[in-house]
């Protein structure tokens, strides 16, 4: 018999970069195939191939033993050949019921008009599939995380998927509300569905697979039957060899903490945290998707309130109830996401830096050229490359975007930073430049760095103590001279040391 | 993102030369068309470039330039105010009031801006602290402040304003129009205040990026409360020479003014998103619309096609801005 999938050789290059180097993968009726991967591995690419976002370079696809025509393939073939993706952010209408999300682009009408009574009768049926037990007139905004999941699973079973598509479905997920997920999943896997599961929580990945697949800088690196497969062996896979690093000269100062935090509480964080930042320390912060890392960046400067627990900055309790709070003490913060949160797009190079700087000034004028000589002598200092103090904002690369949002703290003087990601979609060049920065950053000794990444060599790169995050505890915190990639790993992904 | 580095050096290099990035900037563009007008309505009509016409056209463009100068404000932070015609009315009214009461101008100009400041600041608070999107709180005091323009005077005009006459028709050493004066020092203030004060700087940001500017430690809250209160407090002031001009105040008054004021910013080539436009450009955009008016009189056409040809200027000149921002 067929496969229900089979992708051979797919290859794909962006702007002359090679992301997948010819690639097998295929999938079995009533089948989960996990596949796993770090970032950049291709994981998501290859998912996109697929799903007819991106075409493929060279290669061949076959559904159910029928041969997919590259020219012309796109989302909505895809759809009609029964490939479907649930996604990791929902793309559900929140302010419709269950049953119009359920029938969203094919109400039955008579006469014209909406059927409701054959619309919520659909919906019930759909839902029954899947044992959802949830009244079809309930709104999507008032679903917990988890049902809003089964309900994208409901969509998708009752488009005839033949193909689903999981992208780390238990990221925003409770143990419980996993369970459930996982049941869902073995009743889809009986009415021969196959399903790829993207995760990296390995515990789960060994309790739901039936085959692993692992992906590395584009290549497949082995297929495994999951009974047969061990734990830190696949991990040794993803990862590849251990690199030799070359360690910068820490000069942490032992003599105080720059920041410590006792028993922060919120929502993000139900049970209280605690940890310290030193003096002239980079603290490399990592975790799954779901950890709490961004949230702990939130919380720090304000932007999420806390329930509990003390801040001490240099020694000194505070109490930060407000970006301006954090800003005005000192603290900085890069977001995720520089341009929505980070950066005034139409305004200028000069606008942009000096924008802290003027946000913790007294008075109610400023020097205009004074403004113009600090600008320019940071674009310098940071090696900006720009066409001219003016120059608007949105026309630079994302790391000179990057540069900017840096140049404005610098400006500021603060110091602590918080980065989270800052080297998101920035090319390997610009990288080197911010880890730069962001050593030069904690030359000084009074000054301290909270970094935020969830790729783990460059944690190891840039940190003199990481902490590990999941679920929104502090899983660990390793010396970054002598922690391992497997070890973060490890901990990250929620294996205990003996396991496997 | 790939993308939007290879369009930005595209657009570096066409900045880089000078003629057609000066072609890119509206104000300049906005100025040729109102030269031209000129020069097309002076041949159409002897009368245009007389001293007595054009004094008519600095006195119309003064009230709606200085409306404008507010709204700049308003909508280089990313929003609207859509009350200033009605804020306009209610202030004057209670100058008015204030007048007949006290017989004091002083205190009566002192009352219609203090007037037009509160509703401003009501403005803003219910933007910022109730959150109400600023179309609809600014719609809401539209009605609001109109309301009770009528119902101080019970809908009757307030006559007997021979003292309001200096600041409508006065003239400085009988040269120098006193409206226009008014004009002159309020956009040099306004040019100085988005130019060298934090509080114009974050106008702009703001308007670019809201979020990004709360994350900078910038109090947008505040910023915006005080934008409001600008644009309030000049509408009021705007209200004052056109009582002066005509020596009364009709509670109806300022009927319309906030399309003119909008129409204004917009033609000088204001982004409607904030963060892009500057106010000498919305002087620019006052002068057209009052040129207009003025033309249309002069050449005798209905006086209700004004509203027709206003309300089209003001779409072809997003129009023709979106148009330009496509390329």
């Amino acid at each position: 018999m067929d496969k229900l999938l089979a992708m051979n050789q797919i290859t794909k290059s962006f702007y002359g970069v090679s992301v997948l180097k010819g690639v097998d993968f295929d999938l079995d009726y009533g089948e989960v195939h996990v596949l796993l991967g770090e970032n950049g591995a291709g994981k998501s690419t290859l998912m996109k191939i697929l799903c007819g976002a991106y075409t493929l370079d060279s290669g061949s696809i076959s559904v159910a033993g029928r041969p997919v025509e590259p020219a012309g393939y796109d989302p909505r073939k895809a759809e009609d050949a029964g490939i479907v993706t649930v996604y990791q952010n929902f793309h559900l209408v929140p302010h419709f019921s269950v049953a119009e999300n359920l029938s969203l682009t094919r109400f039955t009408r008579q006469r014209g008009l909406i059927h409701w009574k054959t619309v919520n009768e659909h919906a019930r049926e759909a839902l029954e599939k899947v044992g959802f037990a949830i009244d079809p007139r309930t709104k999507v905004r008032d679903l917990p995380v988890s049902q809003k999941q089964m309900l994208e699973i409901a969509i998708a079973l009752s488009k005839n998927a033949k193909i689903i598509i999981m992208d780390e479905p238990t990221a925003a997920l409770s143990r419980k509300e996993t369970e459930n997920l996982f049941k869902t999943i073995s009743d889809i896997k009986s009415r021969q569905v196959g399903v790829i599961y993207i995760s990296h929580k390995l515990e789960e990945v060994k309790q739901v697979g039936d085959r692993i697949t692992v992906l590395r800088d584009g290549l497949k690196i082995a297929t495994l039957e999951n009974r047969d497969a061990d734990m830190n062996r696949i991990i040794t896979l993803m990862i590849g060899k251990e690199v030799s690093r070359t360690q910068r000269e820490s000069a942490v100062d032992t003599t105080g903490d720059a920041l410590e935090a006792r028993g922060l509480q919120n929502e993000s964080f139900p049970s209280p945290i605690s940890f310290s930042v030193r003096k002239g320390e980079i603290l490399g912060v990592t975790g799954l998707v779901g950890s709490g890392k961004t949230e702990l960046a939130r919380a720090l400067f304000g932007i999420d309130r806390l329930s509990a627990g003390d801040l001490l900055l240099d020694g000194q309790l505070v109490r930060i109830n407000s970006p301006k709070k954090a800003v005005n003490l000192g603290i900085g913060y890069l977001s995720e996401d520089r341009d929505t949160d980070g950066l005034c797009l139409n305004m200028g190079v000069k606008e942009n830096v000096s924008l802290v700087f003027l946000a913790k000034l007294r008075s109610l004028f400023f020097n205009v050229t004074a403004e113009k000589h600090t600008v320019g002598d940071l674009i310098s200092s940071i090696g900006l490359k720009i066409a001219g103090l003016s120059q608007q904002v949105k026309y630079l690369s994302g790391g000179n975007k990057q540069k900017v949002v840096f140049g404005k703290w610098l400006t500021a003087r603060c110091r602590l930073l918080i980065l989270d990601e800052p080297t998101m979609g920035i090319d390997v060049g610009a990288r080197g430049d911010i880890y730069g920065l962001i050593r030069r950053f904690v030359e000084e000794k009074d000054r301290a760095v909270v970094f935020i990444s969830s790729d783990v060599d460059e944690i190891l790169e840039v940190s003199d103590r990481i902490l590990v995050m999941v679920g929104g505890e502090v899983a660990a915190v390793l010396d970054s001279r002598t922690a391992t990639k497997q070890e973060i790993m490890r901990y990250s992904t929620h294996v205990a040391q003996g396991v496997g | 993102m790939e993308n939007s580095r290879l369009t930005g050096n595209e657009l570096g290099k066409g900045g880089a030369a000078g003629f057609r990035g000066l072609f890119r900037n509206q104000a300049v563009s906005m100025l040729v068309i109102l030269i031209v007008m000129w020069g097309v309505l002076g041949l159409l009509s002897p009368y245009f470039f007389t001293v007595d016409n054009l004094f008519e056209i600095t006195l119309q463009t003064a009230v709606i330039a200085i409306i404008g100068a507010g709204m700049t404000f308003v909508i280089l932070s990313g929003g609207i105010d859509l009350s200033v015609g009605s804020v306009f009315a209610c202030a004057a009214v209670v100058g008015g009031m204030v007048f007949t009461g006290t017989h004091s101008l002083l205190l009566a100009l002192f009352a219609t801006a203090a007037a037009g400041a509160v509703f401003g600041l009501a403005n803003g608070i219910l933007i910022t602290v109730l959150r109400i999107p600023p179309f609809i709180g600014t719609l809401g005091m539209m009605g609001v402040a109109r309301g009770f323009a009528l119902i101080f005077v019970n809908g009757v005009p307030i006559y007997g304003l021979e003292s309001y006459k200096f600041i409508g028709q006065g003239k400085l050493f009988d040269v120098i129009p006193v409206p226009t004066l008014i004009v002159l020092v309020i956009f040099v203030i306004g040019v100085f205040v988005l130019r060298y004060t934090r509080f114009g700087r974050f106008t702009y940001a703001i308007g670019s990026n809201a979020e990004a500017s709360r994350l900078s430690g910038i109090d947008v809250r505040l910023i915006q409360i005080g934008i409001y209160a600008i644009c309030g407090f000049l509408a009021g002031l705007a209200s004052t020479i056109e009582a002066g001009r005509l020596a009364i105040i009709q509670p109806a008054g300022g009927n319309g003014y906030e399309l003119l004021a909008i129409g204004a910013v917009i033609i000088g080539g204001a982004s409607t998103f904030g963060g892009e436009g500057n106010i000498v450009a919305t002087l620019i955009g006052a002068i057209i619309l009052a040129t207009i008016r003025n033309g249309l009189n002069i050449l005798g056409v209905n006086a209700f096609w004004q509203y027709v040809v206003n309300g089209m200027v003001i779409i072809s000149a997003v129009a023709a801005d979106q148009l330009r921002r496509r390329r």
